[in-house]
């Protein structure tokens, strides 16, 4: 008994390992890409938005390593300095989504009544519609433009956080040191960020690293419908759609920034299933605790 | 391991159902299509449905597919009504129209459905029409029928009113009298133009917008923004059409255009990318080719704070590069343009002079007239107000898009913020003035080989097209002169003095001339492309088994 005790401690001490290894990993290589958008002005070997049509639609070579597009412009230029409209806004409009969703999720759970009625009905409206087509409508009204596709498809991704806030905050509302705080004289403010907050924020931290890729994606399928980034912006997505004519003639004009999109997608995928994992207590943090 | 083997299992059954689906793809595409038209065509087709033959060769009938970006309410052309917009595009390229004159291939007129013409006098024409042409409603082509048909044409088309001033028209058998209220030069050419396409007005209109023409095809279905269905017209009076049937598909998307003759879904098309070219050229595929007078031409709005200065009109003739525009986007498929005209008419090309690329002239012309950058943020300003240019374009003509992002770009860099708008639905938002300062599109200039057409079209006060609200008391008075100037050599004389007065006010900016091409399989023949731009399907039209 005592050594299959031992030896399951082991392997819960073998998955934190291998966990916090993936972290690291994963971290690094986020957070390289993170550097990459931040500091893509000086990175760029050329200015990505310069034409010179005398030099269109090469091939990769050492004096462009991705190519260059049909106006002659550097594609790994445009790739580099792309991830940063991509990039920051896909992490500007998860954190709209997640902070915004959970207030509403904990405001709703923890007060009901009328509120969490009507609330919780326009989420059902919300989730009701096929999303991108939802946002594609949104945006188009809105005029396009990164901003308004963030904006468009925030308004149909935010319930999603909601009703886990709320799903949660019902469930931790009905514990016992929840009951103690309030006979202490704690406030419906102190409760929701004292206690509620930092017992339901895990869960919403990973659900919205596992929503990167996903958002990036969306983003992009904006994009390149022509209802995100606008000329000369350069935004993958959007790159994508001017190139895919020449999918079959010119192709690294489609994949530079279609692999960014992919390497981008994986990495914050990843990520977030590492951080699940850490976070999950299954998983050797029981042992931790 | 019962997972493993059940995931197996599904990686299988997911891999069979991928490859089954791409194997019959092609098969229900095609039999689809003919059984399609088959339905409408009421012909018999269902024996060959899922018998996986080519969609052309099919069984005894041949059947092909026509793929084309512009047959669309974008361009003006909802259905096939010639009294309506520009649907007489449609309608004669298409084979069910067809006008009492037309252009042969040096652009010389001729007659068509007339036989020969006579004017009286300075107002007054008489046609003679031919004997043996029926409309597919089954009546006979008489000067009554095309009396009928030119008095609504006047009576519903603006610009064709405008154009054919007639005050009265008299028919006696095959003798059709016009007479203009005021001397009409160019009436025949007029008269060739597609919206002048004979229909029959006692068959009517329907709904769908299908029209009972004199054509080698007849329209039996149509879809706005879809297609339409054609069988061949039985009783056509100019020789049998080769074809028993032809499905017009529209596909606005350049690159669905190419991959749909890629995969064999279409047999010929029109609007395919310049960038597509180099896919189709092997011996698989056909060209016809040749130079038109379409152009790609930016209107500037006259309502606008911006391009009402004189200097910012300049600025941005001087700003777009047109030569490298030419060279590398449109691949060599065009020539640089200097004014309305492309160099193969008399009053075209090098007769007029205009502003050529130079971004440091332009930038020097902006700081004299006050548009300096105060900010350094790269976009000049005057009075408080930014050098912001409101580009509008549309995308069913592949390359103007193109056009925008090149001219963003140069135009960028003397100081101009350009902010393009690339929407299907320009036609609405040109009329409005205060929602754009260039309006870009594509137009063929001299459809009817006559230098009056543009003119008449866009630049006067009477134009139903003039958006940006141009005038010219000058323009004016020459337009006057031009519709009353029956010698061909003064026309052509006015033709360039007033495309010389648009140009000296930068009214409009001309960018490229085109090279049109129609691209088919191998196995299509009677293909041709005209200089006019109008004519494609044609009884010559064949498929070979």
């Amino acid at each position: 008994m005592k050594r299959y005790q031992e030896a399951a401690a082991g392997r819960r001490k073998g998955k934190k390992n291998t966990a916090k290894l993936r972290l690291a990993v994963f971290g690094a290589l986020v957070l390289a890409l993170l550097s990459v958008s931040i500091f893509a002005e000086w990175i760029c070997p050329y200015d990505p938005n310069a034409q010179d049509l005398s030099n269109a639609l090469q091939a990769p070579s050492p004096a462009h390593l991705f190519g260059t597009d049909r106006y002659g412009r550097d594609m790994l230029s445009r790739v580099i300095i792309g991830s940063r409209t991509s990039i920051s806004s896909t992490l500007i409009l998860v954190a709209v989504i997640a902070v915004g969703g959970t207030v509403i999720g904990v405001v709703c759970g923890y007060f009901g009544g009328i509120l969490d009625t009507v609330i919780m009905r326009i989420s059902d409206i919300c989730l009701a519609f096929p999303g991108l087509v939802f946002a594609m409508a949104i945006a188009a009204v809105l005029n396009g433009g990164v901003r308004n596709a963030v904006i468009a498809l925030a308004v149909v991704s935010w319930p999603k956080y909601s009703r886990i806030a709320r799903s949660q905050t019902l469930a931790v509302k009905s514990t016992d040191y929840i009951s103690a705080a309030r006979l202490a004289g704690s406030s419906p403010a102190g409760v929701i960020l004292r206690h509620i907050l930092p017992n339901i924020g895990g869960q919403i931290f990973v659900t919205a690293m596992l929503d990167i890729g996903t958002m990036m994606m969306e983003i992009a399928a904006l994009s390149f419908l022509g209802l995100g980034a606008q000329p000369p912006t350069a935004e993958w997505g959007s790159m994508m759609s001017g190139g895919r004519s020449m999918l079959q003639t010119y192709p690294w004009v489609v994949l530079s920034p279609g692999i960014a999109i992919f390497i981008s997608v994986v990495l914050f995928n990843l990520l977030g299933d590492t951080i699940r994992d850490c976070l999950d207590p299954r998983n050797g943090n029981r042992s931790a605790g | 391991m019962n997972r493993k083997i059940i995931g197996i299992f599904l990686a299988l059954g997911l891999l069979v159902t991928s490859l089954s689906g791409c194997g019959g793809g092609g098969q229900s595409a095609s039999s689809g299509a003919v059984g399609q038209g088959s339905q409408s065509a009421g012909q018999s087709g269902d024996g060959e449905e899922g018998n996986g033959k080519e969609p052309g060769t099919s069984g005894e009938t041949k059947h092909l597919v026509w793929g084309d970006t512009t047959f669309n309410a974008e361009n003006g052309e909802p259905d096939i009504n010639p009294h309506r917009d520009n649907s007489g595009w449609a309608c004669i390229r298409y084979g069910v129209g067809e006008t009492l004159f037309r252009f042969s291939d040096s652009m010389e007129i001729e007659p068509w459905l007339a036989q020969s013409y006579e004017n009286v006098d300075a107002q007054t024409w008489t046609i003679t029409l031919r004997d043996d042409v029926y409309f597919t409603s089954g009546r006979h082509m008489d000067a009554a029928a095309v009396k009928e048909c030119l008095e609504n044409l006047t009576a519903e088309h603006e610009r064709a009113a405008g154009d054919l001033r007639i005050a009265e028209i008299t028919a006696d058998g095959q003798m059709l009298t016009i007479r203009t209220s005021e001397p009409v030069p160019a009436l025949i050419n007029f008269l060739a133009d597609p919206y002048g396409c004979i229909i029959d007005m006692q068959a009517g209109v329907t709904e769908e917008g299908i029209v009972s023409g004199t054509g080698p095809y007849q329209a039996v279905s149509l879809e706005t923004d879809t297609g339409m269905e054609l069988v061949k017209n039985e009783n056509y009076w100019n020789g049998e059409p080769k074809i028993d049937q032809i499905t017009v598909r529209t596909i606005t998307d350049g690159d669905t255009l190419t991959m749909a003759l890629q995969s064999g879904e279409i047999d010929a098309a029109y609007g395919m990318p310049y960038a597509s070219y180099p896919l189709f050229e092997n011996d698989n595929y056909t060209f016809t080719s040749c130079a038109t007078s379409r152009v790609f031409f930016g209107a500037m709005n006259f309502e606008s704070e911006i391009t009402r200065d004189p200097a910012v009109r300049k600025a941005i003739a001087m700003g777009i590069d047109k030569e490298s525009f030419v060279e590398t986007l449109l691949d060599g498929n065009g020539y640089a343009a200097v004014g309305v005209y492309p160099d193969s008419f008399a009053f075209g090309g090098d007769a007029v002079t205009t502003e050529t690329y130079d971004p440091e002239g332009a930038a020097k012309v902006l700081e004299d007239a006050g548009w300096v950058d105060s900010d350094g943020d790269g976009v000049r300003e005057k009075d408080g107000q930014p050098l912001t240019l409101r580009w509008l374009t549309y995308p069913s003509r592949q390359e103007q898009p193109l056009l925008a992002e090149a001219a963003q770009a140069t135009l960028g860099a003397i100081g101009f913020d350009v902010q393009i708008n690339n929407t299907a639905d320009h036609n609405r938002i040109r009329t409005d003035t205060g929602a754009w300062d260039i309006y870009v599109s594509a137009m063929v200039t001299a459809p009817t080989g006559d230098p009056e057409y543009f003119f008449a079209y866009h630049c006067l006060d009477s134009s139903s097209n003039n958006d940006g609200h141009y005038h010219s008391d000058r323009l004016e008075a020459l337009a006057a002169e031009m519709a009353k100037t029956v010698d061909t050599e003064r026309r052509e004389a006015l033709a360039v003095e007033m495309q010389q007065v648009i140009l000296d006010d930068n009214a409009y900016v001309f960018c490229s001339h085109l090279r049109m091409s129609m691209i088919s399989k191998a196995s299509v023949t009677g293909l041709t492309a005209h200089p006019c731009d109008y004519y494609e399907i044609t009884a010559d039209l064949d498929l070979q088994m």
